[in-house]
């Protein structure tokens, strides 16, 4: 963009968080507010500063976009599914007496290794500052609850399918929030 | 008017904006400073994550277009932000009615 190294350098600390297709529209505005300062007689090194103090903070614009990223909506609401599925696959597990199925030890320790991986994966790009992070965490987030969810329903239909009929509700659930995550992985992944 | 002022309105601010037609980004800021009498003081980059937030809730909808050589992100208001703009306009008709009943109401008489 033409215009003071001032704006180039503003732009670029905002391009170090931020993914081109953000920084160009906000480089459009910015330049929109430059030419507006330099229609009001302002020099051009003063017409930037202008245009920067008015465009704000860099860390409060990021943190802004962060915040409405559409990896960030679809994480907190994963998370707050969280423990209403999860409570319902533990009443299945307890009613089907999971711990006598025939499931090897690596089997339920790399599923719980994985549950936990998901939680902290949602609970990055929920609460994190790293606007990338936040939508890289939550892309995983997304395809792990659906793997998570796949992995249950499958267990139990192998398994134990004489309780079929106690996973009803919690299949249910688990397909709507897979569905749910699947839907949003590209949303996640573009912010 | 300051942003955390603000806090619950900017929404109803920005698809009120959107009313007339598709604008940019910059062109947002402007109407609302205009409409607003220039009272508004927020960071004119903090409107950008606003509106992507609109967009995300399928209240507004942007497109690319290229204008004198650069890229220009414009967003129109689509027909569920219009309803939504139509509900926080009666909700804050509502509020403002009570609000000036309650604090531009004369003082109390003394009860005794």
């Amino acid at each position: 963009m033409p215009g003071p190294s001032l704006i180039g350098d503003y732009l670029a600390v905002l391009s170090a968080d931020l993914p081109e297709r953000i920084v160009s529209e906000l480089a459009d505005g910015l330049e929109e507010t430059y030419r507006h300062y330099l229609g009001q007689g302002l020099a051009q090194d003063a017409a930037a500063r202008a245009a920067i103090a008015e465009f704000g903070e860099p860390r409060v614009i990021v943190t802004a976009f962060t915040d409405a990223s559409g990896g960030r909506n679809i994480a907190r609401r994963l998370l707050v599914l969280g423990p209403g599925v999860g409570m319902c696959w533990a009443i299945v597990l307890i009613i089907a007496r999971a711990w006598d199925w025939p499931i090897p030890v690596a089997a339920r320790v790399l599923f719980g290794a994985m549950l936990i991986t998901v939680i902290g994966l949602l609970a990055i790009a929920a609460v994190g500052r790293h606007y990338r992070s936040v939508c890289r965490a939550a892309a995983a987030g997304c395809l792990g609850t659906a793997i998570l969810d796949a992995t249950m329903v499958g267990t139990v239909l192998v398994t134990a399918p004489a309780h079929v009929w106690a996973a009803g509700l919690a299949a249910a659930l688990s397909a709507y929030r897979s569905s749910l995550a699947l839907r949003n992985v590209r949303r996640a992944l573009t912010g | 008017m300051r942003a955390e002022e603000l806090k619950g309105h900017l929404d109803a601010l920005l698809l009120a904006t959107l009313e007339d037609g598709p604008r940019h980004g910059y062109a947002v800021m402007e109407a609302l400073r205009r409409s607003t009498d220039g009272r508004l003081d927020l960071p004119t980059g903090t409107i950008y994550p606003a509106l992507h937030r609109l967009e995300h809730a399928g209240l507004i909808a942007g497109s690319w277009s290229v204008v004198a050589g650069r890229r220009r992100r414009l967003y129109r208001l689509t027909a569920a932000g219009a309803g939504a703009l139509a509900g926080k306009r009666a909700d804050w008709r509502d509020f403002a009615a009570m609000m000036t009943a309650a604090l531009e109401r004369g003082p109390c008489p003394d009860p005794a």
